[in-house]
């Protein structure tokens, strides 16, 4: 089976910095991949080079297996993009945007219909269908464009920072989408900041700085190579017994008492540990009154891989 | 797969169309031509002069502004075609899809040429069943006239396009379009008459003048005439020139413009970054 997006070496040059160096990055069909990096990282121009808004300087970039710098129209035809936060056309409304995208790509008039009003009710737009978007706020406009990006049906969807620029019931919106369009068989390459965006969304992490891809893994796999953190509060105050016993149990890497009745502990893996941990302190005989992560193993693999700025 | 690329260029001259329907640029010119037009019909009569009885200047007087309204046409609905979408980034909604960019170009050249070919046939039309009900009948060469302005219109609108693939932002590309062909332009036309007495064969705007010398019967011929002036007991010999373009010059001009303009749009358009 072929790969759904593939760079061989890809690198880009904006005069004399270097926004990709030799990248080289296989996704296979089907999985949702979450690309990290700090700003300026190389995550957009990543993203633009496999949207062919730009020309890489070296290297390939493969969709489906089809060369994007070579042609762009056959390896974009399954492909459906949001880029940044992208404008509409203001004398235009939401469905003849789509209409017009959808007559681009080469769909029936009844499929365009029938498609429009699906999407446009996935990204729950349908009630502005007919309205011009000239005075669409940024996420109003994201869902559109996001919409446009499923008209066709594609089997590789590419985002760049999805939720950028909306509210916060839109971001969880957002993301609820992008879980069920992965559970629909979607090869998925989104570009976030949002480390627990990630986790919570992706089957797999790129994650990248100057340039260069430090790792690509599951986010499984990063999980137990990292270490969480989370933060516990007892109804009664912890003894130091109990804080031992806690110590000792499996994937604990430290425990540190913040309060008589608080700790933070440190562990090895996910989420399945974490909940794993929260029953064996009630087995303990801790009486919890709140639990919460405060760092996600996702996070400190990052933190270790990617340097503080200027370090 | 996607459609060809002659069945997207339809698609994507067909919405901007639209777009150029539903823009207040549209409103602005439909205006000013109603301003031209009834200037031209009601400001004779109002002044006294009455219509002129030969059809050929009646016609010609008519159709004196059509240059400003090519100007306007290549700078409303032109200078801002391409830069817009890089600049607005509607280009991030429209350039990832399967579509080439030439065709995109292409598209919306189309689009274009044909408001401003809708304009200026308004203009001609209006003009013709004035002078027909007016005069009595139409100027010779009219319809010469009108094919040399939708060729001129052709050639400043591939100028315009060739502006818009330049610049990153679309002031600069509509004041650019605009200036170049309401004051560059005619001033070197001027000059190259009047001072430095050669033929600017070469200009646009000169190249332009076809479209009403046409009427013209004969076709003007260049004068070159030297006059003595005295002034102040001092006599000084002048030399006043009036050119005009020959007509396969100029065509040939146009179309020179129109080409390389317009392949230059596109290649740039192809290679530019979003």
């Amino acid at each position: 089976m072929t790969d759904a997006i593939v760079t061989e070496n890809l690198s880009k040059q904006f005069g004399q910095f270097e926004a990709l160096k030799d990248l080289n990055l296989t996704i296979e069909p089907g999985v949702c991949v979450g690309y990290l990096g700090p700003n300026g990282a190389g995550k957009t121009t990543t993203i633009k080079i496999l949207t062919s808004l730009i020309r890489p300087t070296g290297g390939k970039a493969l969709l489906n297996g089809i060369d994007v710098v070579r042609n762009p129209k056959e390896a974009l035809a399954s492909v459906g993009a949001v880029v940044e936060t992208p404008q509409l056309y203001s004398q235009l409304t939401p469905l003849e945007i789509l209409s017009y995208l959808g007559q681009l790509r080469g769909l029936d008039r009844d499929v365009i219909r029938e498609r429009s009003a699906a999407v446009l009710d996935e990204v729950k737009m349908s009630d502005l269908a007919h309205k011009r978007t000239g005075d669409f706020s940024t996420g109003m406009k994201q869902r559109v464009a996001i919409a446009a990006a499923l008209l066709h049906d594609p089997s590789i969807l590419i985002f760049d920072e999805p939720t950028i620029g909306l509210d916060p019931r839109g971001m969880i919106e957002v993301r609820e989408l992008i879980m069920q369009l992965k559970e629909r068989d979607f090869t998925i390459f989104m570009s976030s900041h949002l480390l627990y965006e990630v986790q919570e969304v992706c089957d797999k992490v790129a994650i990248v700085d100057k340039g260069t891809l430090l790792v690509y893994d599951t986010v499984a796999n990063l999980s137990h190579a990292g270490e969480g953190g989370v933060s516990l509060t007892a109804v009664e105050p912890v003894t130091d017994e109990q804080c031992a016993s806690v110590q000792a149990l499996p994937n604990v890497r430290s425990v540190k008492r913040l309060a008589t009745s608080e700790l933070l502990i440190t562990i090895e893996g996910g989420l399945r540990e974490q909940s794993d941990l929260l029953d064996q302190v009630k087995g303990i005989g801790i009486r919890v009154a709140f639990y919460r992560p405060v760092r996600s193993a996702i996070e400190d693999v990052y933190l270790r891989l990617v340097p503080e700025e200027g370090s | 797969m996607p459609p060809s690329d002659l069945r997207q260029m339809a698609v994507v001259t067909k919405y901007e169309l639209l777009k150029y329907l539903r823009s207040r640029r549209l409103l602005i010119i439909v205006a000013l031509l109603a301003i031209i037009l009834i200037l031209g019909l009601v400001l004779p009569p109002t002044i006294g002069s009455g219509y002129d009885p030969d059809p050929t200047t009646f016609t010609s007087t008519m159709l004196g502004e059509i240059g400003i309204l090519i100007v306007l046409l290549a700078t409303f609905f032109g200078a801002d075609a391409i830069v817009s979408e890089f600049e607005s980034k509607t280009g991030l909604v429209l350039f990832p899809n399967a579509v080439k960019r030439h065709v995109l170009v292409l598209g919306k050249f189309i689009a274009s040429a044909m408001i401003s070919v809708g304009a200026v046939a308004l203009y001609y039309a209006v003009t013709v069943i004035a002078v027909v009900a007016i005069d009595g009948s139409i100027a010779p060469n009219t319809s010469l006239s009108f094919l040399y302005a939708l060729a001129y219109a052709f050639g400043i609108l591939a100028i315009a396009y060739l502006f818009s693939s330049i610049f990153r932002s679309s002031v600069y590309s509509i004041v650019l379009t605009f200036f170049t062909f309401f004051l560059i332009l005619p001033i070197i036309d001027g000059l190259g008459a009047s001072i430095a007495h050669f033929k600017p064969w070469f200009t646009l705007t000169f190249a332009s003048g076809i479209v009403l010398d046409i009427l013209q019967q004969p076709y003007p011929v260049d004068v070159v005439r030297t006059v003595e002036r005295t002034f102040r007991n001092s006599t000084r010999t002048l030399t006043v020139a009036q050119y005009y373009p020959s007509v396969p010059q100029a065509l040939v001009v146009i179309f020179v413009y129109f080409i390389v303009g317009l392949v230059l749009a596109l290649y740039i358009t192809k290679r530019r970054e979003m």
